[in-house]
Formats: C-alpha cells, structure tokens, sequence
C-alpha cells in the first residue's frame, strides 16, 4: 500500500511539472474559467434569484473538469509521443495507480481555477463570497475532488487502446457541465437527461458544494449527498480499474502502445 | 535454468490499406521462431528491417502477447507472469524517445525508481551512481531536452539499470551514436556482462555484433535462419573471398550481369554519394577481378580491393541484402 501511494505521488509530482509548463492547460485552468466566470456573472447579475456564490462555484468546478479532462485525456496520447507509454507499462508498479497519481497531479494543478473564479467574483465584481457552512464546504470540496478524480479515470483506458477516441475525450468536455448541473439546476435539462446525471460523481460533487456554500441542505441532507456521491465515484472506480486492465491487455495483443 | 526460451512463437499484425475502401492485411511478424538463451549470455539477434528483432524482444519484454507459442524468461510465463518479469529485466529500445524531456537527468531516473519500486533511501544513491556511470554526472539537473544523442542514449542505459536487472534486452542500443559515444556504451555493455547480466543485443552493426556477442542468431521473416559463435557463422564463408569495386554510376543491368557469373555468390551495391561500393562475395577470391571489370562493361572504376569474408558477408549470404 505504501509503495503504491509512493508511485501514485511520484506520478501526481511529474504530471503537476508537465501540465504547469503547459500553455494549452495554463489557458484551461486560467482563461476558460476567466471567460466562464465574467460572462455568467454579466448574464446574471440583474436577475432577482442571483446568487454570486453560486456562480463561483460552478465556475471553479468547470475549470477544474477542462484542465482534468485535456489534461487526462491527452495524458495517454501525450506519454505515447514521447515514447514512455510502453516503458511505464512494463515497469512493475501498477499503471491504474500511476495514471491515478497522473489525475491527482492534474487535479492538483486545476485548483488554480478555485481560486481564479474565487477573484473574479470577489474582488474583480466585488460580491461578498461568504460560505454559510466552511466545515461541509471544506468536506464537499474534498469529494468532489475523489468525484473528478474518479470520472477522470473512467476515460483513460478507451485513450491507450483507441489513439482516436483519445483525441476526441475533449468533447466531453461540455456534457459534463451541463449534466452535472455546475451552471444551472439540471431540471432545466430534458427530463430523460436525469438519471444520466444522476449517475455521475460530478453532479453530486456539485450539489454538495452548492448546497454547502448556501447552507440550505443541513447536515443530515449533505451526508447523504456525499454518500451518493462516494458510492457512484467507486463504481466508477470500479469500472475504470477493470477496464485499465482489460484494455492494457488487449493493447498488448493489438501492438497499439507504441503507435504514436 | 535458461534466461529465455523462445518454443515456436508465432506472431502477425493487422493492418489497413486504402483511405475510403479499407482493406485488412495479415503481416507475419514472426513465424514459428524458437530459440533458447542461457543465463550469463551476451546474445546478439541480427535480421534486416522487418526480420522480427523487435516484435521478438517486445514479447519478451512484456509489451506484446505472441499470436501463438510460449515464451518465458527466467523461467516465467511473459503472458500469464508478466509482474514477476518486469521486475527483473531491463530493456533499452534504440533512439531518442522514452524521456520526459521536461524534467532532468536526474527526475527522469528518480521517477522510474519509484516505477521500478526501489526503496526509498536507495534510490538518491543509486541515481547519483548511474549518473557517473553513464557520465552525465554534470549534466544531471539539467533538462533532458537539452541533451545530445548519445546523453540521451545514456540516460536510458542508467534508466534501465535503475533496478539490476538480471536480464537486459538492448535494441539497437548504438543506432545514431557517434564512434566514441558507441564505443563508451559497448564498454559499459561489456563491463555489465562481465558482472554476470544476461544481455540479447540487436544491432545492424555486424563488427559490434562480432566483436561483444558470445552467440548470434540471424532472424529473416520471422524465423531463426542461423545460430551459432561468431567464428561459427564466419566459417560458413571461410569458402568465399570479397571483391570491393568502387564504380561511378554503374547501371542496374551490369550488376545484374554480375549476378548472372556463374562463380559469383552475392552482388550487395552501397550507394556512397556519388560513388557506388559493389561488394562481390565468389570463390575466386582475386581471379575474379578480370572478369567481374569486364563484366561491368564501360562503367567507370575507382579503387579495387580483395578481402577475407567477414561476419558481415556470412550475414549478407544468410539473409541475402544488407540494409
């Protein structure tokens, strides 16, 4: 278990490196949540039920999903360009717990955009960003943190075994906002839109951070958020484990890891 | 117990041809290739481009799964036991790629020994000790996309000996390298032989291969065409001298000419800049002078030389052309 968690830090260590020297993340973790973050603020500001919490927070988490989501989806394509891809496969740690230490990396990294939306509504718009209840707030932030983390790794694998599906990841990009309800309540979304979103880690990570930052759920209602929560992030978990290894074989069998 | 026994491994790729109409193909990687290697052996594999060098040392290595057969190295499985494998060998694929260029020397190394799970306070030393094995001690904190060739090559060599691998798999480990660059790594190779590592060595470089490998195997299309010692394959041409020709645009039709006499073995052209080297493998050894000008016809000859065959020449009657 040690040894693992020393590979998982080692892998998060050299993904933190590559990913801060990355112009194109820099502009995912900077600029997009900048842009997301003014233009919501503009958009509803006027509006009676205007809640500027609300929008840094939705903010921040998009910004942490574009960063995790190229980052991690270009992690596989990335590790194949440099030629390290079949030299990590081949080294006795487990790859699951490598690419897992390479989200945590990106995920460390991504919370530059916390706390650029965090500005923006504070000081570039001036909204008093108060958090009614910082100890769940800080708890919620946390698993929704594990709830990234986990649907992260679900899209590694289909990266390794398929070059295209890899390149293509970034479309899930603006699904998972929407689904996940960081800018809106998902009940503005298609009916049969919800339990699709229901099935997601991200929107409960949302929910709790939301309803934490309002204080309108209580502690019994947030625990049971954050249950959901943990119990979707590990079937996830679970998933994306049994398909890591499913897929690394067959990449095996199929000679893909050294295609470039 | 053998270090690697390769028992009639088969292995093909598919692949696809055509942008709108797609067509599959089936190319035979390796075909029904078996081959044993015992432990403490420096063993060379030589073949042309496409012989199966690599698709061999991949399955061996763990990164490929063979389409049928076994193969175990130090005796386990590489499909069912890959873990226990990877734990005790080490391999170095030729060229630049397989570093992160961003991080150092030294981050590089740090990072696959925590890969390799080397204990903690291990690793600081052993990093430091590979550096100065491989001469990048100076070198270590800087990035590795600053590195020439043959540091980068280097780096990989300290990469793969991170763990003391009891077998290490070296695929064209020289390719690119300056002559003393190769020459320091050869030293290097040798020295970690001595120390009792198994070494498979792939190398289109014949005198490298003639000169550190205690066996060879020749692979063409997928099969073991010839094994044995240097001096063993060399004594399948001691029959043979080789007449070097350096001619000035010769046409394809006098070579063909050449290859139509009927004492000549194998006609290999090398195209030198302006200047094509014909290298002629006969038994006539310098007899053969007089009728090979003739045979060239009008074309222009520069120098003329008559050698003993070479390993290289046993190589070029085995497989048939020189890459």
């Amino acid at each position: 278990m040690i040894g693992a968690l020393r590979v998982a830090r080692a892998a998060a260590e050299l993904q933190f490196k590559e990913v801060a020297v990355s112009g194109f993340l820099l502009f995912g973790a900077l600029v997009q949540p900048f842009f997301i973050g003014v233009m919501t603020m503009f958009m509803l500001r006027h509006r009676p039920d205007f809640d500027p919490v609300y929008v840094v927070v939705g903010a921040a988490l998009s910004g942490v999903w574009s960063v995790l989501l190229f980052a991690g989806s270009s992690a596989i394509s990335h590790e194949r360009s440099l030629g390290t891809l079949e030299l990590v496969v081949a080294a006795p740690a487990s790859f699951v717990v490598v690419y897992g230490g390479k989200i945590a990396g990106t995920l460390a990294f991504s919370l530059v955009s916390v706390v650029l939306s965090y500005a923006i509504g504070a000081w570039m718009f001036g909204y008093p960003i108060t958090i009614a209840d910082p100890g769940s707030f800080a708890v919620s932030l946390v698993f929704a943190l594990v709830a990234l983390w986990a649907t992260g790794m679900l899209f590694a694998p289909l990266g390794i075994l398929w070059r295209t599906v890899g390149r293509f990841l970034g479309l899930m990009e603006y699904p998972i906002y929407s689904l996940s309800g960081f800018l809106f309540p998902i009940l503005l979304l298609p009916i049969w839109t919800l339990p699709v979103s229901y099935l997601l880690p991200p929107y409960w990570a949302a929910v709790a951070l939301h309803a934490s930052a309002r204080g309108d759920l209580g502690l019994a209602g947030l625990v049971r958020v954050w249950a959901v929560l943990l119990l979707t992030a590990a079937v996830l978990m679970l998933v994306s484990t049994r398909l890591f290894l499913a897929v690394l074989r067959q990449a095996r069998r199929a000679g893909s890891l050294a295609l470039s | 117990m053998n270090a690697i026994e390769l028992r009639d491994i088969h292995r093909s790729f598919r692949t696809t041809t055509g942008t709108f109409r797609r067509h599959r193909k089936d190319v035979v990687a390796l075909d029904g290739l078996s081959l044993v290697v015992p432990q403490g052996e420096l063993f060379g594999l030589l073949g042309p481009n496409g012989a199966g060098k690599t698709t061999t040392i991949k399955i061996l290595t763990t990164l490929l799964i063979p389409t049928s057969g076994s193969a175990t190295v130090l005796g386990h499985d590489v499909v069912r036991e890959a873990k226990q494998i990877r734990k005790r060998i080490g391999f170095v694929f030729g060229g630049e790629r397989g570093l992160y260029y961003r991080l150092s020397g030294a981050d590089n190394l740090r990072y696959f020994a925590e890969l390799y799970e080397i204990a903690p306070r291990e690793i600081g030393p052993r990093v430091v000790e590979l550096l100065g094995l491989v001469g990048l001690t100076d070198r270590a904190d800087e990035r590795v996309e600053g590195y020439s060739r043959g540091m980068k090559q280097r780096l990989h060599l300290a990469r793969t000996l991170l763990h003391r691998p009891e077998v290490l798999f070296l695929d064209e480990p020289t390719i690119g390298l300056d002559p003393i660059g190769a020459r320091e790594l050869r030293k290097i190779v040798t020295d970690l032989h001595a120390s009792g590592t198994t070494i498979v060595l792939t190398t289109h470089y014949l005198f490298e291969a003639d000169a550190m490998c205690q066996r060879i195997g020749v692979i063409d299309h997928g099969h073991l065409v010839a094994l044995g010692t240097p001096t063993e394959l060399k004594a399948n041409v001691t029959d043979l001298g080789v007449v070097e020709l350096e001619v000035f645009g010769v046409e394809p039709a006098a070579i063909e000419r050449l290859r139509g006499l009927e004492f000549v073995d194998s006609v290999v052209v090398e195209q030198r800049e302006l200047r094509q080297l014909v290298r002629v493998q006969t038994r006539l050894a310098e007899q053969a002078v007089a009728p090979l000008l003739a045979a060239l016809g009008g074309a222009q000859v520069g120098r003329v030389a008559v050698r003993e065959a070479t390993l290289e020449d046993a190589y070029v009657r085995l497989v048939g052309r020189v890459e």
